[in-house]
């Protein structure tokens, strides 16, 4: 994905779910319905049993990566939902 | 002594344990283990549809009128595709169904096999949860779980996908244990107490300071049964009140605060009201684009408290001054002891003068007012409403008089055509002692009228009304307004309704006159079976006012004067 002339600044979701590939599914679901520019996605274990975390980068302003997060937090399976800015997004955009 | 029991068995059984009495159906083979249990659960009356589209919106239509579950089921492969018409229905108007499909037995699956379908992924998007019942020990908590998810929060449609040799499988049977399967969260994410209280509190010094207030009340208010609270705060405080196409027959239309619909067909004071407002309080609605046409122009003085149980609805669509995450009934109960008591008569006086009075002339004076006040006169008011979508469906929501709660059912948010029949075969059976009257246009009727024939068969004594003008009229009416007349594939045959009743064993009348309303319609509404009536309409009457898709309610398409309207 090509930074856009806006820079909007990059956010970090961070999604504790249940460890089901229909609740992944759903998740991304999520995602590609709202065509949110994802930079980067990662899946590990929780640490606690049958729940995973669910880490993605999206390139895109607070709004909206709060309204992403609160899709998420009605979804059933979802445990949890952080949203964090990232601080050095700003070079990455320049770059 | 354990008893060994089938997963169809164990299936039958959680739905007879959660209080299930009517399911919708259509049988096929990879959901026969099923139907051979079902003769055994007595408690459960199988409704046995003519499509599976047909399933689902009745069982929506039951759910809506009884705030229980709507349970439908269908076979695997085309039985459960076709189920997703109504599932989408459900979904966007928040209507708690079940819906169990049948699959291709476990070793089939991912191999292309007869009837298979991954209705899980295909419904993903249009369900609140989903489930594929991998093994029959998880079966009576996943009937369970999804009952509860379907009713908790705010509603909506869960699907069980069960394997056909799980539905063979047999164990021992167990009640399922309540909330078997984890939900570490509340279901629907609610605020904590301290700022449910602030936000009732900035709500009520906004109602306090505001010269131009409005009450906007949608679903919500009939999903949490909130009509009492609702009509204290109106009444306490004298705010007007607009109810959205959900939210109608959620107040009721012949009181005094009552100023209609907003939105693409809305009444020009209803929606000039809302673009002169300087505070709105919306009540469990989502402020959908036919309610708000152009977001940028919408109610542009102003600041809006928006109250809904999903707190991914609060700031969605419109930017809130006040979000209040919560339950419609309790919240504005909450917000009626905090409000000082107020009028705004000078307010009122000034949405009066907004008002328009109606000057559209109908062939044989069969305009859409005096039919529906037939049937309204007919019913003395007390019978449930379900529409189909288009034209009859605006005219029906504007201008039938609805005085009792949840007595107006519709799609709403998803628009289905083909939806009354089928969903008014649902409310029946959640209010066998009340009259439901299903009304359609020519286009939507003929979408699911084989249900003719499930009503003949089960006995489901529904009144049909169908608005015949020869045209998918709304399509016809944007063809008008937008597509320089170009009536591309809007006119559209019918058969003769008449005869088609007859055909089915059922009465049949045909209206042309207003004269003839009084008669024919009091007579469909006393039969003891269903029946059907046809009315006959001008071809070209339009829905007015209009605001274009995407326009500003500031700038309604009116009617021309009764004078120019040819004939």
């Amino acid at each position: 994905m090509s930074a856009s002339s806006l820079s909007p600044s990059a956010h970090t979701v961070a999604v504790l779910l249940d460890d089901a590939l229909v609740t992944l599914n759903r998740a991304f679901g999520v995602l590609r319905r709202r065509n949110v520019p994802i930079e980067g996605l990662a899946l590990h274990p929780s640490g606690t049993t049958g729940v995973s975390r669910l880490t993605f980068v999206l390139k895109a302003d607070a709004a909206t990566a709060d309204r992403v997060a609160q899709q998420f937090h009605k979804m059933i399976g979802v445990r949890s939902v952080m949203v964090l800015a990232n601080e050095d997004s700003t070079t990455e955009a320049k770059r | 002594m354990s008893e060994m029991l089938s997963g169809a068995e164990i299936l039958c059984r959680a739905l007879v344990d959660a209080g299930g009495e009517v399911i919708f159906g259509y049988p096929g083979g990879a959901i026969m283990p099923v139907y051979h249990a079902l003769p055994d659960h007595p408690q459960l009356r199988h409704i046995l549809v003519r499509h599976e589209q047909a399933a689902a919106h009745a069982a929506d239509g039951y759910a809506r009128a009884s705030g229980r579950v709507g349970v439908c089921v269908a076979t695997s492969g085309p039985g459960a595709t076709n189920l997703v018409t109504g599932l989408a229905a459900a979904h966007m108007d928040n209507s708690p169904v079940v819906a169990i499909t049948g699959q291709v037995s476990r070793p089939m699956i991912g191999r292309d096999a007869f009837q298979e379908t991954d209705i899980i992924g295909i419904t993903l998007p249009i369900t609140k949860q989903n489930y594929q019942v991998q093994d029959v020990t998880e079966l009576a908590d996943v009937v369970a779980d999804a009952i509860a998810v379907a009713l908790s929060g705010r509603p909506g449609p869960v699907l069980i996908d069960v394997p056909k040799d799980v539905q063979n499988q047999k164990i021992e049977y167990r009640a399922p244990r309540a909330r078997a399967r984890g939900q570490s969260r509340p279901l629907t994410p609610g605020a904590s107490p301290g700022s449910l209280e602030d936000g009732v509190r900035k709500a009520a010094r906004l109602i306090a300071g505001a010269d131009r207030p409005l009450l906007m009340v949608g679903h919500g208010v009939i999903l949490a049964e909130a009509y009492a609270e609702v009509q204290a705060l109106a009444e306490k405080t004298g705010i007007p009140v607009i109810t959205t196409l959900l939210g109608i027959s959620g107040f009721p239309d012949g009181h005094p605060l009552h100023l209609g619909m907003p939105g693409m067909h809305g009444e020009v004071h209803v929606n000039r009201a809302i673009q002169h407002a300087d505070v709105i309080i919306g009540i469990g609605l989502r402020f959908d684009d036919r309610v708000t046409g152009n977001t940028a122009s919408f109610a542009p003085q102003a600041r809006i408290i928006h109250i809904d149980l999903d707190r991914a609805e609060i700031g969605k669509n419109v930017p809130v001054a006040v979000g209040i995450v919560g339950d419609a009934r309790d919240v504005t109960r909450r917000l009626v002891a905090a409000v000082e008591p107020r009028r705004c008569e000078r307010w009122l006086e000034h949405i009066r003068g907004f008002v328009r009075p109606r000057t559209e002339a109908f062939r044989g004076d069969l305009s859409p007012e005096t039919i529906l006040a037939s049937i309204y006169e007919a019913s003395h008011g007390e019978c449930t409403i379900v529409t189909d979508v288009g034209q009859h469906q605006m005219w029906v929501a504007k201008l039938y008089r609805y005085e009792r709660p949840n007595t107006h059912i519709t799609s709403g948010g998803l628009g289905a055509m083909g939806f009354a029949v089928p969903a008014a075969m649902g409310v029946h059976l959640a209010r066998p002692n009340g009259t439901v009257w299903a009304i359609s246009g020519d286009g939507g009727f003929q979408m699911n009228m084989a249900e003719m024939a499930t009503m003949v068969q089960e006995g489901l004594p529904v009144k049909m009304a169908v608005f015949n003008n020869g045209y998918l009229g709304m399509v016809r009416q944007w063809q008008q307004f937008f597509h320089e007349k170009r009536y591309s594939c809007t006119p559209i045959w019918s058969p003769d309704y008449v005869k088609l009743a007859e055909a089915y064993g059922i009465p049949g009348y045909r209206v042309k006159q207003a004269s003839e309303l009084a008669d024919v319609v009091g007579r469909v509404n006393a039969e003891a079976g269903p029946a059907l009536v046809e009315f006959v309409i001008e071809q070209e009457a339009n829905v007015y006012p209009m605001i274009p898709p995407g326009g500003s309610l500031s700038e309604p398409i009116e009617a021309e004067p009764a004078a120019a309207a040819g004939h």
